[in-house]
């Protein structure tokens, strides 16, 4: 801790005391050494969780009970793992634990979209890549209905298309992380695509514009 | 550039990691190959949610940037503004109007003869109801 007050008040950044360092400086009760910790990977906790759930406040809630439970378990981590991992291990579980707790969304999309969804759904059927890319910056919509096409995958599935293509983690990674086999991993990742690209086709389908004769 | 080589191109295209010839490239083959571009075009239905690393705001075109940039809209106004004469002509405007007022005020002031006289003046409300009250222990003395 105090290497990080030094750190701090002759203004070099705090990253240069490494996250384990911090941990043995927050097992000894320094509590600032764990909010240096948390504001350090917040960021892409939230991002994690919002991978997950669509509604930020809800991806908020999900980070900070993540951080509780890493606090509470902060006695557990073992230095051979980056933090940052063990840290990631922990966010995926409890959002894990959520996705589980909700009820899925039927299988059947089509049919309840809204007008800026509907919008979308013919631009992603018409513009050029560039177009697509960009537009879906700005539109919500396109986010929104992501989420939903993935809100029909079962937990288990989207867990391991976040892991794997959001967090580019690896199948040996990912079993570790979910405590599952790779064998498992691997056919999560297929059905999840499998299902991912059944649902795509629908949507693209229900999303064409239709021709005026 | 092949059908295989442009899948794997999908989610570094959709995150802008493409250097500029590879992405044209990746351009010029979806154009041309049906199959590859009906399959990025499902890939763009759930990219958002999977790689972009921003979503936007729920009310729509309001994001960060815009904000920041209306920031800095208003700061280049009250700098420019102060490095014009605009601030003088304010200033001015002020002063006049506080003179103004100042002289009004003394104006219906000066009726009577200081401000102490002023504020100690009977409220004419409070004299019109007592005047009809009858003496305060009048009832105590029968």
């Amino acid at each position: 801790m105090r290497r990080l007050a030094l750190a701090t008040r002759i203004g070099w950044s705090a990253a240069i005391v490494p996250d384990e360092q911090l941990v043995a400086d927050a097992l000894a009760g320094q509590t600032e050494a764990f909010s240096e910790l948390s504001s350090r990977h917040r960021q892409r906790v939230e991002r994690l969780c919002q991978r997950f759930f669509s509604d930020q406040e809800m991806a908020r809630d999900l980070a900070q009970e993540a951080f509780l439970k890493a606090f509470a378990a902060l006695a557990t981590y073992r230095a051979e793992m980056p933090f940052g991992a063990w840290l990631r291990a922990i966010v995926t579980n409890v959002c894990y634990d959520e996705l589980r707790r909700r009820k899925r969304r039927p299988e059947e999309l089509v049919g309840d979209f809204s007008e800026p969804e509907l919008g979308w759904m013919q631009l992603v059927s018409t513009a050029t890549p560039e177009e697509l890319v960009s537009e879906a910056e700005q539109r919500r919509e396109s986010h929104d209905l992501a989420h939903r096409l993935l809100d029909t995958l079962k937990p288990e599935d989207r867990m391991v298309l976040v892991l794997k293509d959001s967090e580019d983690l690896g199948v040996a990674e990912i079993a570790e992380t979910m405590g599952w086999s790779e064998a498992k991993v691997k056919i999560r990742a297929f059905r999840a695509r499998q299902m991912l690209r059944k649902q795509a086709q629908r949507i693209m389908s229900a999303g064409r514009p239709r021709v005026v004769q | 550039m092949n059908c295989f080589e442009a899948r794997q191109d999908f989610r570094s295209f959709w995150r802008r990691e493409l250097q500029p010839e590879r992405r044209a490239a990746f351009n010029q083959h979806l154009s041309g190959c049906l199959k590859c571009d009906w399959a990025f075009r499902q890939f763009a239905l759930s990219a958002p949610a999977l790689h972009s690393e921003t979503e936007p705001d729920r009310t729509g075109t309001v994001s960060r940037p815009s904000v920041r940039l209306q920031a800095q809209r208003s700061n280049r106004f009250f700098r420019e503004s102060r490095s014009s004469s605009q601030w003088l002509s304010m200033v001015a405007a002020v002063v006049l109007f506080v003179t103004g007022a100042s002289a009004a005020y003394f104006s219906v002031a000066g009726q009577n003869q200081t401000l102490s006289d002023a504020m100690h003046q009977p409220d004419p409300v409070v004299q019109l109801v007592s005047s009809d009250l009858p003496p305060v222990n009048s009832d105590l003395g029968q």
